[in-house]
C-alpha cells in the first residue's frame, strides 16, 4: 500500500486540487490557498522519487528550498493583496485591472 | 545514551522477559507492541502530570501573588486551599455550556482542542531525564517549535470565531506578537543548536554538564544575552505579562477567551498554563543544562533517573516561579512597544549574539569562557 | 504496522483537507482545512523518512504561512466581505459561482488526463525493490546545503531579504497617495 503509485496519486489529487482554487475562486487569497496545495504537491513527488527511485538527498533539499520559496511568495503576495485592499477596497481577482498603484 | 523511555526500560531484565513473552505471544509484532504499550503508559503519565502541573500553576499563581499584596490567597480547599484548582475544575465542569449566537461553530469548537493539541504535542521531545524522554527527536527543536505555533493558531482562531470585537481584538494581537516573536526565540536557540552541534534535545543536553559553568548560559558571553532573549521571547510567546495583550484585562474584558465558558475556557486556561512549564522546561533544557546531574550521580540506574528528573524539575520550577513574579511586578507593555521591542531591539540583538555565537566557535574551538579562562587547571575546569 | 496507520491517518487527512479546501464556502475554513492538509503532508513525509522535511514543513506552513493567510483574511475585511465591487457591477461571489467551478472542473480533467499519460508508465513499469532503511537526514541535508548546493543556498537568502523587504515597502500605509 505504502508503494510509490499511492504518493503519486495523493500528489495528483493536491495538484488537481490546487488547478481548481485557482481557476474557480474569485477570492486572491483563496487562488493563494490553491498556490500553496499545487506547491506542497510538487515537494510531496520529490520526496518520494527520493525514497523510491534513487537514495540521494538532492529530492529532499528541492523540497526544502520550494517551501522556502512558497513561504517568500506568500508574504509578498499577501503584501500585495493588503496594499490591493487598501486602494481598492475589494479581495476580487476581477476588480485588479490597473496596473497602477 | 538512551534514546526513549522504551530503550532505555528495554535494558531491565523483568522487561525482556516481557518482550520475549509478548514476542513469542504475538509474533513478529512483540516488540512493536510492547513500544506502543510503554509509549501509551508513558503518555498517560506525562499528560496526567502535566495537567496536574497546570492545574497547581493557577494555585501557585493565586498563592505568590497573594503573598506579594499581603493578602492571603486560596486556604479554605484542603491544607492551605492547595486544592483549588479541583475545585475550579469541577465549577468549570458543572457550568453551562453557553455557544453564543452567530459564532462560527466549527472554529469555536476546534479552538480550544488545537491550543491543547499544539501544548501536549510539545511534551513528546520534552527531555525530563535521560531515561524518561518520550522520544528524542533529531529535528526536536524545529518540530518544538512548529507543533507549539498552533497555540498561537489556536488563540487567533478563538478571537475570530467568537464574534465578538474584544475577541477579535484579542485574536489579532496574539497572532502579530506570536508571529514576531518566534523570530528571536529561533534565532536564539540557533545560537545553543550552533555550540552543541545537534537538534535534538538530547544532544543539546549532553554537550553541557552538570555543574552551573558547564552549562550554556555560562558558555560564553553571547548566549548569556541569548538566554534572556530566549526567555523575553518565551514570556511574549506564552501570553504571560508583562507580555499579556491578547487577554488585558483592563481593555479587553478578557481578549481572546471572552466568550468560552466551562470546559473550553478551562482547554484555554490549561493550555497556557502548561504552556508556561513547556517554555521553562525548554529554557532549562537549552540553556541551564536540563537533567544533567554533577558528578553524573546514579548513573543509569532507577536512582539516578529520579535525580535527573528532580534536577529538571528544579530548574523548570525555578524558572516557573520567576515568571510569575515577573507578572505580578512588571506593568503591561502598549502594543506599539511590544513591538518595538521585537523588531528594533530583541531581533538585532539575538542576530548579533548568533553572529558571535559562530565567531566565538571559531575562534576558541568551542571552549567555553570558564575553559580559556582556567586553562591550567583542567581539574578546576570541571572536564570529566 | 505503525508506518501503514501513520500513512493511511496523513493520506486520509491530506486528500480531505485539499478537498475540502476547494469545496468550502467559507474561507477561514478553507484555512484551516489547509492547515490540516499540510499537517498530513507532515506525517507523509515523515513515512518517507524525510524528517527534517517534515520538522521544516510544520515550522513553515503551520507556524508561518496559514497564520500569514488567517491573518490577511482578517485584514481584508473577513470572509464575509462585500459582494461586489464599489460600482456594483459584478455579482460574482467572491468564492466562486457555478461557472467558475465548470471552468475549474473541465481544466482540472484535462490536467488529470494528462497527468496520468505521464504516470501510466511508472505504474506499469515500477516495482519497488529493496527500501532502504529510515536514516537521519539532517547531517546530509546539512552537508549538502554547504558543499553542493551552497549557490542555491545563498541565493535563497537574498530571495528571503527580498521578500521580507519587498513585503514591507509594499504593505505600507501611503496615505496620500490613495485614491
Amino acid at each position: 500500500m505504502m508503494g510509490l503509485a499511492s504518493y503519486l496519486i495523493i500528489s495528483t489529487i493536491l495538484f488537481i486540487c490546487g488547478v481548481i482554487a485557482i481557476l474557480a475562486r474569485k477570492n486572491i487569497i483563496a487562488i493563494l490557498l490553491g498556490l500553496e496545495l499545487i506547491l506542497n504537491a510538487s515537494a510531496l513527488n520529490f520526496v518520494a522519487y527520493t525514497r523510491f527511485l534513487n537514495n540521494s538527498i538532492d529530492g529532499h533539499i528541492f523540497s526544502l528550498f520550494i517551501i522556502v520559496i512558497a513561504a517568500a511568495e506568500a508574504a509578498v503576495a499577501l503584501a500585495i493583496v493588503l496594499r490591493f485592499y487598501q486602494i481598492r477596497e475589494t479581495v476580487h481577482i476581477d476588480d485588479a485591472t490597473q496596473l497602477q498603484g | 545514551m538512551t534514546d526513549t523511555i522504551v530503550s532505555y526500560l528495554a535494558k531491565f531484565g523483568p522487561f525482556k522477559d516481557l518482550l520475549e513473552f509478548l514476542t513469542e505471544s504475538y509474533g513478529a509484532n512483540g516488540p512493536t507492541l510492547f513500544a506502543f504499550l510503554i509509549f501509551l503508559v508513558g503518555v498517560i503519565i506525562i499528560v496526567t502530570i502535566l495537567s496536574t502541573i497546570g492545574g497547581l500553576g493557577t494555585y501557585a499563581e493565586r498563592k505568590i501573588s497573594a503573598d506579594m499584596q499581603l493578602r492571603m490567597g486560596p486556604n479554605r480547599v484542603g491544607p492551605y486551599g492547595i486544592l483549588q484548582f479541583l475545585a475550579d475544575g469541577v465549577k468549570m465542569l458543572m457550568k453551562e455550556d453557553i455557544v453564543p449566537k452567530d459564532v462560527d461553530r466549527l472554529l469555536f469548537f476546534i479552538a480550544p482542542m488545537l491550543a491543547l493539541t499544539g501544548v501536549f504535542g510539545t511534551l513528546a521531545v520534552i527531555p525530563f531525564s535521560s531515561g524518561f524522554t518520550l522520544t528524542d527527536l533529531n529535528v526536536g527543536v524545529v518540530y518544538l517549535i512548529g507543533i507549539s505555533s498552533l497555540v498561537g493558531l489556536a488563540i487567533f482562531l478563538g478571537g475570530y470565531a467568537s464574534n465578538s470585537k474584544w475577541s477579535m481584538l484579542g485574536g489579532m494581537r496574539g497572532a502579530s506578537q506570536i508571529i514576531s516573536y518566534e523570530i528571536p526565540i529561533v534565532l536564539s536557540i540557533l545560537a545553543v543548536v550552533l555550540l552543541s552541534g545537534g537538534l535534538s534535545f538530547g544532544v543539546i543536553t549532553r554537550a553541557q554538564g552538570g555543574w552551573p559553568h558547564e552549562w550554556f548560559i555560562f558558555h560564553n558571553p553571547f548566549t548569556f544575552i541569548g538566554f534572556f532573549v530566549l526567555f523575553i521571547g518565551s514570556l511574549a510567546e506564552t501570553n504571560r505579562a508583562p507580555f499579556d495583550l491578547p487577554e488585558a484585562e483592563s481593555e479587553l474584558v478578557s481578549g481572546y477567551h471572552t466568550e468560552f465558558t466551562g470546559m473550553r475556557f478551562a482547554f484555554f486556561a490549561l493550555a497556557e498554563y502548561i504552556e508556561v512549564f513547556v517554555v521553562c522546561g525548554v529554557t532549562a533544557a537549552l540553556f541551564l543544562g536540563g537533567y544533567q546531574v554533577p558528578f553524573n550521580l546514579g548513573g543509569d540506574t532507577i536512582w539516578g533517573q529520579l535525580l535527573q528528573l528532580g534536577a529538571f524539575f528544579s530548574k523548570t520550577l525555578a524558572l516557573y516561579y520567576f515568571v510569575i513574579v515577573i507578572r505580578w511586578t512588571l506593568p503591561r507593555l502598549r502594543v506599539d512597544q511590544l513591538m518595538t521591542m521585537c523588531w528594533k531591539y530583541l531581533i538585532p540583538i539575538a542576530l548579533f549574539n548568533l553572529v558571535g555565537a559562530g565567531v566565538w566557535m571559531w575562534l576558541f574551538k568551542g571552549k567555553s569562557l570558564f575553559v580559556l579562562l582556567f586553562k591550567s587547571g583542567t581539574a578546576a575546569a570541571g572536564i570529566h | 504496522m505503525f508506518d501503514l496507520t501513520l500513512f493511511f491517518i496523513s493520506a486520509v487527512l491530506t486528500v480531505i483537507g485539499a478537498i475540502m479546501v476547494i469545496t468550502t464556502k467559507d474561507l477561514m475554513h478553507a484555512c484551516i482545512y489547509l492547515l490540516a492538509s499540510f499537517l498530513g503532508m507532515a506525517g507523509l513525509y515523515l513515512t518517507l523518512g524525510a524528517d527534517f522535511v517534515a520538522a521544516i514543513q510544520l515550522l513553515v506552513y503551520v507556524g508561518g504561512v496559514v497564520i500569514l493567510m488567517v491573518f490577511a483574511v482578517m485584514l481584508t475585511g473577513g470572509p464575509h466581505a462585500q459582494k461586489q465591487n464599489k460600482f456594483g457591477m459584478i455579482k460574482t461571489a467572491l468564492m466562486g459561482n457555478i461557472r467558475t467551478y465548470t471552468i475549474g472542473g473541465l481544466t482540472a480533467v484535462v490536467v488529470l488526463l494528462m497527468m496520468v499519460k505521464l504516470y501510466i508508465s511508472i505504474f506499469k513499469n515500477y516495482t519497488a525493490g529493496e527500501l532502504p532503511n529510515y536514516l537521519p537526514t539532517v547531517e546530509r541535508i546539512g552537508k549538502s546545503l554547504i558543499t553542493d548546493h551552497v549557490l542555491a543556498f545563498e541565493i535563497s537568502s537574498v530571495l528571503l531579504l527580498g521578500a521580507l523587504i519587498g513585503a514591507a515597502i509594499i504593505a505600507r500605509p501611503r496615505k496620500n497617495r490613495i485614491n
